[in-house]
């Protein structure tokens, strides 16, 4: 049994090498196979956790305390500031104030959200204050200054440095002068914010001691769903969201693009695998000669068929690796030179995990060996004395 | 002893709706170490005899026995067995695997049937028909007279008790056609080689130990 399969790859060999032209088409389409399902998924990959990290970077924490049900505020903050401070591990967090308002410039008026912050604790927990389109952030001392998100700027024509009037729905009206213009990549946001100091705001609310929520930021965001409970029993609240409750809306969007990007790959690679069995055919039906040879010399069914599965297997194995090595390639490519997304602010890149390389060999490998499968059998079958005399 | 014996062969080929006999009840022998040309009119029915003795095509009817074993009855694999193991043939157009070298090409049914020396005797084999020189060359390389040379190499490999030829030298010019002759001869006369040659060349068929004569199915001479 050995001698045969020996001698079936060593005719394989000298047959696949001979035939340059044919070697290299089908080499050409399991490549390029290979190399599309680890950068398309790769790639995929890297924007769904670019987009993920981006969206709780800029916008959430970890674990986001929100206030009783039916009630506006968190209540006693400066206890849960305290208690927050005692759990090592929480990182950073931050409180926010939100309000509403109206935003006035010239002739121009526009119904804004106001969101308030401490810009030093923020930053410690969020990349918000970094995605301005121009100009600078607000600091903590800032008492005339805000930020106002960049639609909101296009619809009252404000630049940055000019004074806008804010009037707040506790009847307090000021001037503020625009600070920045931040654009963060999400629509609402993006429409109608302001942004200004957390004191600032509690002043002309005349609040004190209290949050609308408190974002904070752990050592490692995928203990959220471990600490939840934790913090809810410490802190004594009971509405508390993770991240992935979060964005669960993103989340369930991100794996509908998984399952695209999975179909790409597979019409991808259902492509390459008919390229591959159509090949390997045509080279069963200009060997018709030598296989009759082979079958008059001795040669059983089973060989014959073993000489082109065999073929399959040499094309897979030299495909598949350097598809392999070319997807590899092209994904660090990408994690060397990502792309910046001007929307949302951030760059994004495929993402390389050894998962990706199993799972596209072992695809690819058995998807050129099934494309092999039915030229092997035709082979198998051919009649010795038609293939011969060519009858 | 009979290494061949043929009982009332027939095979009945169909064209469309016409049936065409190619082989009509024939009863044939051949002693072992013999040299036999099988000669006749194209259509006559040589080749198809030789097919059906050489176990490529299975007869209509009749039996045929090859050192005593009736073959008709054999499945597909044991009829491949018994052709690597005990038939060799030669064809006519050489017939050659393009991509393997002369050595590679005599090598090839010595790897099939598991020979543990496949390159030394492929080697010998070369030697034998006069073609040591050329091992490592590519049929491409090669004559027409030394791709037969090769052919024959290829035929002896597993020491067959029987070699089929059909129009060995159809398509070799007079010198080469007489070099091939003599190294058939030679091997039938040195090492008892059992040889069964199609051809219309009466001029070789005259250097076979008997003629079988064929006209239409059947054997009418011989």
């Amino acid at each position: 049994m050995a001698h045969d399969v020996r001698a079936a790859l060593f005719y394989s060999k000298k047959d696949i090498f001979k035939n340059r032209k044919i070697f290299i088409f089908i080499t050409l389409a399991i490549i390029f196979a290979t190399a599309n399902i680890i950068f398309v998924n790769g790639f995929m990959d890297g924007m769904i956790f670019n987009d993920v990290d981006n969206t709780v970077e800029s916008s959430i924490g970890h674990l986001n305390i929100y206030p009783k049900e039916d009630e506006r505020f968190i209540d006693g903050l400066g206890i849960k500031e305290e208690r927050l401070e005692a759990i090592k591990e929480v990182e950073a967090y931050s409180p926010r104030v939100s309000a509403s308002g109206v935003l006035s410039y010239k002739e121009l008026s526009s119904s804004i959200v106001i969101l308030a912050l401490d810009p030093d604790r923020e930053g410690r927990v969020t990349r918000l204050l970094e995605k301005l389109d121009s100009g600078v952030a607000i600091n903590s001392n800032d008492k005339d200054a805000i930020l106002i998100s960049y639609r909101l700027a296009e619809d009252l024509k404000l630049n940055t440095g000019d004074e806008a009037t804010l009037a707040f729905e506790s009847g307090e009206v000021r001037v503020y002068k625009v600070k920045g213009i931040i654009r963060t990549g999400n629509l609402d946001f993006d429409s109608s914010t302001v942004i200004m100091p957390l004191n600032e705001a509690n002043r002309q609310l005349g609040i004190d001691n209290k949050a609308s929520v408190i974002l904070i930021k752990l050592l490692d965001k995928e203990m959220a769903d471990l600490y939840k409970p934790l913090l809810m029993q410490n802190l004594g609240v009971n509405n508390i969201k993770t991240w992935k409750e979060e964005i669960e809306f993103l989340l369930r969007f991100s794996d509908a693009w998984r399952s695209f990007s999975r179909i790409i790959s597979a019409v991808g690679l259902i492509a390459a695998a008919i390229s591959v069995g159509i090949l390997i055919y045509i080279n069963v039906i200009h060997k018709k000669k030598q296989i009759g040879i082979m079958k008059a010399l001795g040669a059983k069914d089973s060989f014959i068929f073993k000489i082109f599965i065999m073929e399959a297997v040499i094309f897979g194995l030299i495909g598949v690796s350097i598809g392999d090595i070319l997807g590899y390639l092209a994904i660090k490519y990408t994690e060397a030179y990502p792309f910046y997304d001007d929307v949302m602010k951030a760059w994004i890149s495929a993402r390389f995990d050894s998962s990706l390389l199993y799972n596209a060999t072992l695809v690819s490998f058995t998807v050129t060996i099934l494309a092999g499968v039915y030229p092997a059998i035709k082979a198998s079958r051919v009649d010795i004395i038609k293939a011969i005399w060519g009858e | 002893m009979k290494i061949i014996k043929t009982k009332d062969l027939k095979k009945i080929y169909w064209l469309g709706k016409i049936e065409v006999t190619a082989l009509n009840g024939v009863d044939a022998s051949v002693e072992e170490g013999e040299f036999v040309a099988i000669m006749g009119p194209s259509g006559s029915g040589k080749s198809t005899f030789l097919n059906m003795i050489g176990m490529l095509d299975t007869p209509t009817s009749g039996e045929i026995h090859i050192n005593s074993n009736e073959v008709t009855k054999m499945n597909s694999n044991a009829r491949a067995e018994y052709r690597l193991k005990h038939i060799g043939f030669v064809f006519q157009f050489f017939n050659l695997f393009m991509e393997l070298t002369a050595l590679e090409n005599v090598m090839f049914p010595m790897m099939l049937s598991g020979h543990p020396f496949y390159k030394e005797r492929a080697e010998e084999l070369l030697e034998i028909v006069g073609l040591k020189a050329r091992i490592n060359h590519l049929p491409s390389e090669l004559s027409g007279g030394e791709q037969q040379r090769v052919t024959i190499a290829r035929a002896l490999a597993n020491k067959p008790k029987l070699l089929l030829t059909d129009e060995p030298t159809a398509n070799l010019d007079t010198k080469t056609t007489k070099e091939i002759m003599e190294v058939f001869i030679r091997l039938n006369r040195e090492q008892h080689q059992t040889i069964i040659m199609v051809t219309h060349n009466p001029e070789l068929g005259a250097k076979a130990d008997r003629i079988i004569h064929f006209k239409d199915g059947k054997i009418v001479e011989g």
